[in-house]
């Protein structure tokens, strides 16, 4: 009983370090200097090269909940597009909130930049279909998309006067946070715009979503990525602007030390009191009875 | 990105409470706010599937465009419901047929188009007798490769030295694998607690200056 009540309390320090270690940092407006990664370089570099007569396509394959992670890495990407003036358009195939929560993070940005909607930029909204509409998408983005997310016709975007089909797409950058009917949101642009047309692919990431990725860099099946909140700070440090992943990150790095330190003593308890057991074990003279398992002794 | 709306900030964070509230133990508040958001999310995509597909996509083609043939959408979909009726079933199954086989022949396309340069990314050189280049890389991931495959490899027993060092070597190198997936996601639960944090602190308690 006392074991388990000491159990509970430590749980719930552990719990309250966390928090503190998110929080201090937060309060106190500390900042890391950024290392960029060259994943993330790389995605810089070719949203940089984008010729001025193609668009960049932004996947937000992303939900509030994932917002933590991906709603930086939106800001980051959608600040450098308004920033070089490229011309840029919001879609999800996968996520009907991401374009809404992506136009939250657009209206801002693009007034700063004087980037006009429809002119500069524009919102498709959510189209259902996967990867049937995304074959179709890739021919014709007029029949696909058919209106933005207002419901204004294309026809009367100026924004997709020369937007056509595949041909007009510079780069698509997909911000994603899982998966539609068990494939990966990037893994739709790789195969039918990537793998048949040769669109480069730009990814952005959770942080879980991250390690698989890696071979589709290494393949050169996507151009760069952003992984998780640390990608988007590594982005914003690109781009030249101090914003929530980069405040965030140095809250990230404090709860990660924490974390650390916290396994290493785990593991050093658990180690010592194994060894503290097997003495005592060894001093004391046996009854005879067969000892009992070990999860049962702890 | 966060509600202007001070009520909606109170309620957003009243929720967020709430739910971390199960840290502390399990309680009725918490279960009252796991219902509420259930019912909310529940609520919020139906609105969402009505409003964004039903009424645009399929609504507005065939009511107000007049394109009748959207009609074999829905007949397609209720086809589905015949799963329910032991004696129609077979109709269920020509629409689940038309689905397989339709997502088989985009399967195909997408295997191709996505793991043949996989395949071929694979095989790299480890040095290039050209200009003499070494390529470390390409040296652990045909490394990794090969150990990795040997600690699955079941027909034979691993009583065998090499093997046995091999399958050895190759469960280290998962190990090191599924550390860095670990790492990353708790990077990533991590991110997801600093957003709400960051709610909390300045859009609820508004303590930044």
């Amino acid at each position: 009983m006392v074991e388990k009540k000491r159990v509970f309390y430590i749980r719930r320090a552990i719990f309250l370090l966390i928090a503190a270690a998110v929080a201090i940092p937060l309060l106190t407006r500390i900042e890391f200097p950024m290392i960029v990664g060259w994943p993330a370089q790389n995605l810089y570099d070719f949203v940089d090269k984008v010729p001025t007569d193609k668009i960049v396509v932004v996947s937000t394959s992303w939900s509030a909940g994932s917002q933590g992670e991906c709603a930086p890495q939106t800001a980051a990407l959608i600040r450098h597009l308004a920033k070089s003036g490229k011309r840029f358009a919001i879609w999800s195939f996968s996520d009907i909130q991401g374009p809404e929560l992506a136009q939250a993070i657009a209206e801002p940005v693009t007034k700063e930049y004087n980037r006009e909607y429809g002119v500069d930029w524009v919102n498709w909204g959510y189209k259902t279909g996967a990867s049937a509409m995304i074959r179709g998408w890739a021919k014709d983005i007029w029949g696909t998309v058919k209106e933005d997310m207002e419901g204004t016709p294309v026809e009367e975007l100026p924004f997709m006067e020369d937007v056509h089909s595949h041909e007009d797409i510079g780069l698509i950058v997909d911000i994603s946070a899982g998966a539609l009917y068990g494939v990966n949101t990037v893994n739709y642009y790789i195969q039918f715009l990537k793998g048949l047309y040769n669109v480069p692919v730009g990814y952005a990431c959770t942080g879980v979503m991250a390690p698989e990725a890696f071979p589709y860099l290494d393949s050169g099946q996507i151009v760069g990525m952003m992984r998780g909140l640390a990608g988007a700070a590594e982005y914003e440090t690109l781009v030249g602007f101090s914003g929530d992943a980069t405040r965030r990150m140095t809250a990230q790095s404090f709860a990660h030390v924490l974390i650390i330190a916290l396994i290493i003593i785990g593991n050093a308890g658990y180690f010592l009191s194994k060894r503290r057991r097997r003495v005592e074990e060894a001093q004391t003279p046996s009854s005879g009875a067969p000892s009992p398992p070990e999860e049962q002794r702890e | 990105m966060n509600a202007v709306n001070p009520e909606v900030i109170w309620i957003g964070a009243i929720c967020t409470l709430a739910i971390y509230s199960i840290l502390y133990r399990e309680n009725p508040f918490f279960r009252l706010f796991e219902h509420i958001f259930v019912g909310l999310a529940t609520g919020y995509w139906v609105q969402l599937i009505i409003v964004q597909i039903i009424v645009p996509q399929w609504g507005k083609p065939l009511f107000v465009e007049g394109k009748w043939y959207w009609t074999f959408a829905m007949l397609i979909g209720c086809m589905f419901y015949f799963i329910y009726s032991k004696r129609y079933v077979w109709i269920a199954r020509w629409a689940m047929g038309l689905f397989i086989g339709f997502s088989a022949g985009l399967g195909i396309v997408a295997f191709v188009a996505e793991y043949i340069p996989q395949i071929v990314a694979s095989f790299r050189p480890i040095v290039e007798w050209s200009n003499g280049d070494f390529h470390f890389d390409s040296l652990l991931v045909f490394i990794t490769l090969i150990v990795v495959m040997s600690y699955f490899f079941f027909s034979i027993e691993h009583k065998n030295r090499a093997l046995s060092y091999s399958a050895k070597t190759g469960r280290w190198l998962l190990m090191i694998a599924f550390g860095a997936i670990f790492g990353n996601t708790v990077m990533a639960r991590v991110s997801l607690f600093i957003d709400r944090v960051q709610f909390l602190l300045f859009d609820w308690l508004k303590l930044q200056s």
